[in-house]
């Protein structure tokens, strides 16, 4: 039961990682603050861009198409549609790099 | 003009060949490393790239390396004091006065009498 050779799940099956199935509300919290921080930023390039009377196809494309921090639902902030999950959905951190990518869109309906 | 100023906040550790591309073609190489581009479509299309990675606002004014260090740069803590005004001493401009009298370099002071005391004290 104890000592070197004790049969833990790591020691017997090798590869082992444990990640919790949802985000504490730490994790949310800073979440948050990076959606945040990507719609300023989107928000700093269109007024300056408006200022000189331009604008750019991407950054158009990006107001059109995604939903702000205020506008989105906390299904969509925290978690993410996948077919292979028992109700399609998973939480948005077992998403690779999801602290450095955009997320924010699901499919209707899921 | 106005310009950008990117700083890069997250580091592209393990993101595509392409974003980090487009972070050192906008010159980013470390975080925390601040650069200046105009307000141009292109370069708000790079920023678009990075968005995630980058703290973007709009400036008027280039900053030059080292006033960007030294706004990052904290508070010493401390601060220097100028040395105050000194009351002169007394006795030894006294006593100057009584030797540039026995020199005979300065005229009209009229040594009554020089008596030396203990600390040295000059006394007319």
């Amino acid at each position: 039961m104890f000592g070197a050779f004790r049969a833990t799940n790591s020691l017997s099956g090798g590869l082992l990682w444990k990640i919790p199935w949802r985000l504490s509300p730490t994790q949310k919290y800073r979440q948050r603050q990076r959606l945040k921080a990507v719609d300023s930023v989107v928000e700093t390039l269109s007024t300056a861009l408006a200022k000189k009377g331009e604008t750019i196809k991407s950054l158009e494309r990006w107001k059109d198409e995604m939903p702000t921090e205020a506008e989105m639902l906390a299904k969509d902030k925290y978690t993410i549609f996948d077919r292979k999950e028992k109700r399609y959905r998973k939480g948005i951190h077992k998403l690779p790099k999801w602290t450095r990518v955009s997320q924010r869109l699901n499919p209707p309906g899921f | 003009m106005s310009y950008f100023r990117i700083t890069l906040h997250r580091s592209a550790i393990g993101l595509p060949q392409r974003t980090r591309d487009v972070l050192s073609a906008l010159g980013l190489h470390k975080r925390s490393q601040t650069v200046y581009h105009p307000v141009e479509p292109q370069f708000a299309g790079m920023i678009m790239k990075v968005k995630e990675l980058v703290k973007v606002a709009e400036v008027d004014k280039k900053l030059t390396k080292w006033e960007v260090k030294a706004e990052r740069r904290p508070d010493s803590g401390f601060y220097l004091e100028k040395m105050a005004p000194r009351m002169e001493d007394e006795g030894q401009k006294v006593g100057s006065r009584v030797l540039a009298r026995l020199r005979g370099e300065e005229e009209g002071v009229v040594v009554e009498g020089v008596v030396r005391e203990g600390g040295g004290k000059v006394r007319i």
